[in-house]
């Protein structure tokens, strides 16, 4: 569970109380005494005045003296012992009965010898020899994970188990019962009956009856498509079933999961396990733009039967996983579906970070896993063994995950016969230049072999460093432009000192460019949270090439693109020594900008120099350039603006004038600079890359979460995020215990150090950590991770679908506070069996449906109900009630006026004929009707949903609007049929699957008749119309119609 | 006479219908709450916490004071006195500032915790915490809770009233999430009755439909549910469910009954301002609390204010302004609720709670009108009824009412408070969610304030 934060003031007398006390020097021999005291005084003390209420029989004020690490622990009132020192412990003024409440309680003060004894032991850094109750061990340190604990059965890897021989095991239980022969039970060849028939003969009970064919041509409809068969289907399959049970079964199942319904239906289940919603909570619950998208993914990834270990995948890394792929990124949408506050005080930014990455982290770890992880955040999981260090290594996955949205094409085959206009457009203009660019090679030899020289003028030729140091930790990751991409610590007051080697004589000046990159706070160029930086002081310092003495040189004068002000932050302030001033650039941010610096005296040194160029960044904390590049220029008098040449074309002019051949790097690198001088070619480049302008585009706003986007931004008083994630001490931003470097649950790793197995390192430059990548691998890593345990996870949650109740009837909690499985030998198979069938659902659906477990009839036995009340065997059927949206789905359906438009954008008006999962979910706008109905607030994740029974729901089908709107509907389709015995008979076929009996059309008839006769009575000329919607609502309000049997 | 022959026994059946009323453990002083809900955070030190110090120093500079408090850390200003007279009223001899001329004369009745303090600055997270206990959204709220812990024993009204602002200021920040079930079931979440048009949803019958139609519909539902009921497996639930559309059927009537206030007795409708256009809406809230918990209904919750800012108690600007408007919009109905609750025998079940989600800073906001911004570390908080000590003073602030230093309360013990007026045991009343017994007062040890209780 999430425990509230802490004050600071609380969680500093806490941490004071749990720090170490001093350790005398002398410790080791105070309690080697101190150990004899224990044993002959103390022990016998403890045992007859204290255990029993602390520890024994009772553990009053949660102090548990059995062991001295519950002594040291202390209680709900602190610590009472303060090893070392009986002066300082609380305790001893209890014994004396000086201070409430006195001890022991409620008896005689103890003799004064026995508390000088106390005091003594104390003083001797009170030891126990052993514990005061036998064979109670010393208390867990849950900071560990032990072998025990490894040997709980969800961590451990799948059971190989093979399937039992049901005939077998059904025969015993048929010689108890012998009335089973004759049911479907002994004749089935599904796996799943075999691995239920063991258990079951157990109990001495067996399956149910196989229902009729209505019964389970509805059920399969209701289960997987969220509504009723439509008479039409029920007769094919009536039909298909007299002639072979079993096939009509299968083919049934097929048809189904072949539906785009299927999809529809089942998303729904999983956005509760998602906790989906489209707008942020909190204050001001902005909608998310594009957040929908997430949905649509679900649904379209079910119906493509995407195997389920992609589907984790996508979801967490779905962009490092595809880069290219619109939908990959689109499923990021599930870590970025939770609430998130819109207001933030500068007290809570952090904090609010922390929380935010929780909701990734907790809801992963139900949804994937099964388990509570979020309950690490503040101390060790008091019941699964996840440390509080686990929590926060898996936590730094997500450190710079955010939230964007971004334009991503979802549907590019809408837009492909334009592209391809476009394309044929495109290719004679390529052509032209490519044309063009092959004559050029010519002139290009001719103007090698005429003695090329380097371009006189403002020409900047960029430097590549030999080496980059930051003072305070950053690292620099080199684009292709030349420029240094800063990375890891951001520090208060950084230093860089760049070196680089140049072949370039009489250098007149420097250039520093601060670039913009996606990666920064608003693009930065600076690390800063507002994306600024500021340049206190620039010194640049030179030596020959070959060596010798450096010396430093004089900038004369420094000029810039843009400057914050013309005094403390303007460019000239970066020469100056004071350490407050500086270049700085608010508000142009997420733009480049470009100082250059004018050298009082030409660089000149035969065979170049080695320049080493320091920038200080002293002005304000934090606020460092984040993608430097440096150039120099040589001759002329540096102006800001003017060519710059890359540094492999200054290589290549240096390779030429040294009479050195070129190699083909520098040979390319210079004909892509000197065809630029063409005039012929920049005339056709301009003409190529105006049409390239007008590439036609269908791009569509998404909400992602992922890295190296934009994030979005809240009313915050600080950062989005932070740079590193630290291990917290109960979970306070303010007691921070180092850096968390990634990794996972040791539980569910081999070894507690083998997390290198899984990481994964993008390309330097990416925008992606490549984290939640590493974790994704982890999760779905069957042979080494935690991909058994994910694969009994989703098994799970489509056997709870199918029968209302999981194998575990905990589907988010597989710990120890879950409840275990019924049958674990079958939830080992059924998930061994998905992985070995490529980790597709809709195989596992089919198996499901075609066991005689799931085609039981739910016709009571009470006798069975006495004998397995939880029905852990599944050896009945128990009806389950249609969730709102499936009620809903099923009024609209049999109404006729159901909307099947498929994805995009949904809405919040109730009067919409769409099926329920395109409603908007809106977190203060929840659509009444589902609310209603059951529909769980998307704040965590829900693996199940109650089945509440209460007034707004009738409220709802008595009175809403829109029912009273579907049952005219209704009874129009009612009135294709003449008279009222074959309209009630009509109405029954199409909403129950079934004709009505006897009572019921007796009991029908004169109700339509009577409410048609008050009808008429008050002049209504529709009389007979508004009876029959009269009906036709009591029909939606029948419990045969909201159930499933 | 199906509601006398009902198969939903509302006394035998708790685990069918999670409403039906259940005995509180511990000895109950109270039966309902009504809590006016001072949304926005009310200053402590201009309403109910008298300061004579901080008018000595008022316009000197708070030293030491750490700006990051309130909200705003750049318009902090120095210490400012309280602008309103202060008086000593009752046999108490308790001081209130001139803003409550009405609830003034009642102070014998309230039993004042001027030591509380809570975890956040910022509005959301601190209506989170008065109201669920958690800053973070999502969590049951108070009146979830006792819902839960006590069920209703009305078996035609909801069972938790929520009754927001009527005059266009917008909600409470977080809005239903203040009154939320949380992970607790959503029966026990609290129905927010629309300010304006129908209160509730789906109360009203539509178009053809008139009483005797609907009943012959509901007869007919019954007799084709009952007929399909004695075989199913799952019977309670279906008997549940054919019982719930008899509730429905009985809400329709009984609930327009419950909040039509117009047919009191004129002189009701005057002793809590129903005449008075500046408090007719609060006086209206208030008397259909009234009403409600006179027919059973257990939590009801009164917003005064909207959103934030001017909207609400929250008095960045102008503090004079703003807390006259709120307090007397408050002021005279909130003061006949507890007359006429007291008249009618009723003040004795019923505890009234006064309070918002944090209180004000000593020093002022700076503005052309000066305000004051939130204070965590300090506000006051009144019970009235339901067993409290009248004109009893619990908990004190320094002495400029910045902080609360002597028996300080926090949100957890407030609560664990409350819950045992209602005589529930704030660590016994749990809920099972992801594998732990959950609470309202959360995992560390809080405090009933015993001392309050007569």
């Amino acid at each position: 569970m999430k425990v509230r934060q802490t004050s600071s003031f609380l969680s500093a007398v806490l941490a004071a109380a749990a720090g170490a006390a001093p350790v005398p020097p002398d410790h080791a021999e105070r309690m080697t005494k101190g150990l004899v005291i224990f044993q002959k005084e103390i022990a016998p003390l403890l045992k007859e005045h204290c255990v029993k209420c602390h520890g024994g029989e009772k553990t009053k004020a949660d102090l548990d003296l059995v062991t001295r690490e519950g002594l040291l622990k202390g209680g709900a009132d602190g610590v009472d012992v303060v090893p070392f020192s009986a002066a300082e412990s609380k305790v001893m003024k209890m014994l004396r009965h000086e201070e409430e409440p006195h001890m022991p309680e409620k008896k005689p003060r103890l003799p004064d010898a026995a508390i000088a004894k106390f005091a003594e032991w104390i003083d001797a850094g009170a030891p126990y020899s052993e514990p005061l109750i036998e064979g109670r061990k010393p208390a867990r340190d849950r900071s560990v994970v032990t072998a025990e604990d490894r040997q709980w059965w969800a961590f451990q890897p799948l059971a190989k188990v093979a399937v039992p021989s049901a005939r077998v095991s059904v025969l015993s239980a048929q010689s108890k019962q012998p009335h089973l022969s004759t049911t479907r039970w002994a004749t089935s060849t599904n796996p799943i009956d075999a691995f239920l028939a063991v258990k079951a003969a157990e109990k001495k009970l067996a399956l149910a009856a196989p229902a009729d064919a209505a019964t389970l041509v509805r059920r399969a409809f209701l289960t997987i498509h969220g509504v009723p068969p439509t008479p039409e289907q029920i007769a094919a399959f009536e039909k298909d079933f007299a002639v072979n049970p079993q096939s009509a079964m299968a083919k049934l199942a097929d048809e189904l999961l072949a539906s785009p319904r299927y999809g529809e239906r089942w998303a729904r289940h999983w956005l509760d396990v998602a906790r989906f919603a489209e707008s942020s909570g909190f204050e001001h619950d902005y909608d998310r733009e594009g957040a929908f998208h997430f949905r649509d993914f679900v649904i379209k990834a079910l119906n493509s039967d995407m195997p389920y270990d992609q589907f984790v995948r996508w979801q967490l890394a779905g962009d490092e996983f595809a880069p290219g792929d619109p939908l990959a990124l689109t499923a990021t949408g599930f870590l970025g579906a939770g609430v998130f506050p819109t207001q933030i005080t500068a007290n809570e930014v952090e904090r609010t970070r922390y929380d935010a990455m929780d909701d990734m982290l907790s809801t992963t770890s139900s949804a994937f896993l099964g388990l509570t992880v979020g309950c690490a955040r503040c101390h060790d999981h008091k019941y699964d063994p996840i440390p509080t260090r686990d929590y926060y290594r898996m936590l730094s996955t997500f450190t710079t995950t955010t939230r964007s949205v971004i334009d991503l094409d979802l549907d590019s085959e809408k837009n492909a016969p334009k592209l391809r206009e476009w394309m044929v457009l495109r290719e004679p203009l390529a052509a032209d230049l490519a044309k063009h660019e092959k004559e050029l090679h010519g002139k290009f030899d001719d103007w090698l072999t005429s003695g090329a020289e380097m371009p006189k003028g403002a020409t900047w030729s960029v430097l590549t460093m030999s080496d980059t140091k930051s003072k305070a930790g950053a690292t620099f990751t080199r684009l292709d432009d030349g420029s240094y991409l800063a990375g890891g610590t951001n520090g208060g007051e950084d230093t860089y000192t760049f070196t680089a080697k140049t072949p370039l004589r009489r250098i007149t000046g420097l250039r520093l460019d601060a670039l913009a990159h996606p990666s920064m706070k608003k693009g930065g160029p600076g690390r800063a949270d507002n994306g600024n930086f500021a340049l206190s002081k620039i010194r640049v310092f030179a030596k020959a090439a070959s060596g010798g003495e450096e010396t430093e040189v004089k900038l004369a004068k420094a000029v810039a693109d843009f400057e914050q002000n013309k005094a403390s932050l303007s460019i000239a302030s970066s020469l100056d020594d004071n350490p407050k001033t500086g270049w700085a650039v608010d508000p142009q941010f997420g733009k480049d900008h470009s100082a250059v610096f004018t050298f009082a005296q030409p660089v000149d040194f035969e065979g170049g120099a080695t320049l080493r160029v320091v920038l200080e960044f002293a002005v304000n904390r934090q606020h460092n350039i984040g993608r430097p590049r440096l150039s120099v220029i040589v001759d002329v008098e540096p102006r800001v603006g003017g060519e710059t040449l890359p540094a492999a074309v200054v290589a290549a002019f240096d390779a030429l004038q040294k009479k050195n051949a070129l190699n083909e790097k520098q040979r390319v690198a210079l004909f892509d600079w000197w065809k630029r001088r063409d005039v012929g070619w920049r005339a056709l480049d301009a003409k190529l890359a105006a049409h390239d302008a007008k590439r036609p585009v269908n791009t569509t706003k998404v909400l992602v979460c992922a890295e190296g986007y934009k994030p979005l931004v809240m009313h915050s008083q600080g950062a989005n995020f932070f740079e590193e994630t630290f291990v917290l001490k109960r979970g306070n931003t303010e007691l921070k215990d180092g850096v968390a470097t990634q990794s996972f649950l040791q539980v569910l790793m081999p070894s507690a150090d083998a997390t290198q197995q899984w990481l994964w390192k993008p390309q330097p430059g990416a925008q992606y950590s490549g984290r939640r990548r590493s974790l994704a691998n982890w999760i779905t890593d069957v042979e080494h991770g935690a991909g058994a345990l994910a694969a009994r996870v989703i098994v799970n949650r489509v056997w709870q679908h199918h029968f209302g109740r999981g194998l575990v009837a905990t589907p988010n909690d597989f710990g120890r506070t879950g409840t275990l499985p019924s049958n674990p030998e079958l939830l080992d198979w059924l998930a061994g069996e998905l992985i070995r069938g490529g980790w597709k659902l809709k195989p596992l659906h089919k198996l499901i449906m075609t066991s005689a477990a799931w085609q039981q009839s739910s016709a009571r036995d009470a006798a069975k109900e006495a004998a397995d009340p939880a029905n852990d065997t599944f050896s009945r059927r128990v009806p389950q009630r249609l969730e709102g949206e499936a009620l809903r789905d099923s009024m609209l359906a049999v109404s006729g006026v159901l909307d099947a438009t498929m994805f995009g954008p949904g809405t919040k008006d109730e009067r919409s004929k769409r099926r329920s999962i395109y409603f908007t979910i809106k977190r203060s706008q929840l659509i009444g009707s589902m609310v209603a109905f059951d529909l769980p607030e998307p704040l965590v994740s829900q693996g199940a949903r109650p089945t509440t029974t209460v007034a707004p729901q009738a409220l709802m089908l008595m009175n809403g609007p829109q029912v009273h709107e579907w049952a005219e509907a209704f009874a129009a389709r009612m009135e294709t049929e003449t008279g009222d015995d074959a309209r009630i008979a009509r109405a029954y076929l199409i909403a129950l699957g079934r004709a009505p009996r006897a009572q019921e059309a007796e009991s029908a008839r004169a109700f339509v008749a009577a409410q048609t006769a008050s009808y008429t009575a008050e002049g209504k000329p529709n009389a007979a119309h508004l009876a029959l919607a009269d009906f036709a609502q009591v029909i939606f309000g029948l419990n045969d119609f909201a159930y499933a049997q | 006479m199906l509601a006398l022959t009902s198969l939903l026994d509302r006394a035998g059946a708790a685990s069918l219908n999670p409403l039906a009323p259940k005995s509180p453990p511990l000895r109950a002083r109270a039966k309902s709450v009504i809590w006016i809900f001072t949304n926005g955070g009310p200053s402590q030190v201009d309403t109910w916490d008298y300061k004579p110090e901080l008018a000595k120093r008022d316009g000197q500079p708070l030293e030491g004071f750490d700006t990051k408090t309130g909200f705003f850390p750049a318009s902090v200003g120095p210490l400012m006195k309280s602008p309103f007279e202060w008086q000593q009223h009752g046999k108490s001899g308790t001081w209130t500032s001139g803003l409550f001329p009405h609830l003034s004369q009642h102070v014998d009745k309230m039993a004042f915790i001027h030591s509380c303090w809570t975890q956040s600055n910022n509005h959301s997270p601190a209506l989170f915490m008065i109201n669920t206990g958690q800053t973070r959204m999502g969590y049951p709220c108070v009146g979830s809770w006792v819902t839960y812990g006590l069920g209703s024993t009305s078996d035609s009204l909801p069972a938790f009233v929520v009754m927001s602002d009527p005059k266009n200021r917008g909600l409470p920040k977080g809005t239903a999430l203040n009154w939320g079930a949380g992970f607790l079931p959503s029966v026990y979440q609290g129905t927010w009755l629309r300010p304006q048009g129908e209160p509730i949803d789906n109360l009203r019958r539509l178009s053809n439909l008139n009483d005797e139609r609907q009943r012959a519909q509901l007869d007919l539902l019954a007799k084709l549910n009952r007929a399909s009921l004695g075989d199913s497996a799952v019977e309670s639930e279906l008997s549940a469910r054919i019982e719930s559309f008899e509730l429905a059927y009985r809400m329709q009537t009984a609930a327009p009954e419950a909040f039509d206030v117009s047919k009191e007795p004129e002189h009701v409708k005057k002793l809590y301002g129903l005449d008075q256009p500046h408090c007719a809406h609060i006086a209206s809230q208030c008397m259909m609390a009234r009403r409600m918990v006179e027919r059973g209904v257990r939590f009801v919750q009164i917003y005064s204010g909207g959103m934030e800012n001017q909207q609400s108690w929250d008095c960045h600007a102008d503090l004079v302004g703003n807390h006259t408007g709120f307090a007397s919009e408050t002021d005279q109905p909130v003061a006949a609720l507890l007359a006429d609750l007291e008249q009618r025998g009723l003040l004795k079940d019923t505890l009234v709670v006064w309070g918002g989600e944090f209180g004000r800073l000593p020093v002022s906001q700076k503005g052309g009108k000066p305000g004051r911004d939130h204070n965590p570390h300090a506000f006051t908080v009144w019970l009235a009824g339901g067993g409290v000590k009248g004109g009893f003073h619990y908990g004190e602030t320094d002495e400029i009412g910045h902080k609360a230093v002597v028996d300080r309360v926090g949100v957890h013990d407030l609560h664990a408070t409350l819950l045992h007026a209602l005589g529930l045991d704030h660590e016994k009343l749990t809920f099972k969610f992801q594998g732990l017994d959950q609470r309202l007062t959360g995992v560390e040890k809080s405090r009933v304030v015993q001392e309050v209780f007569a």
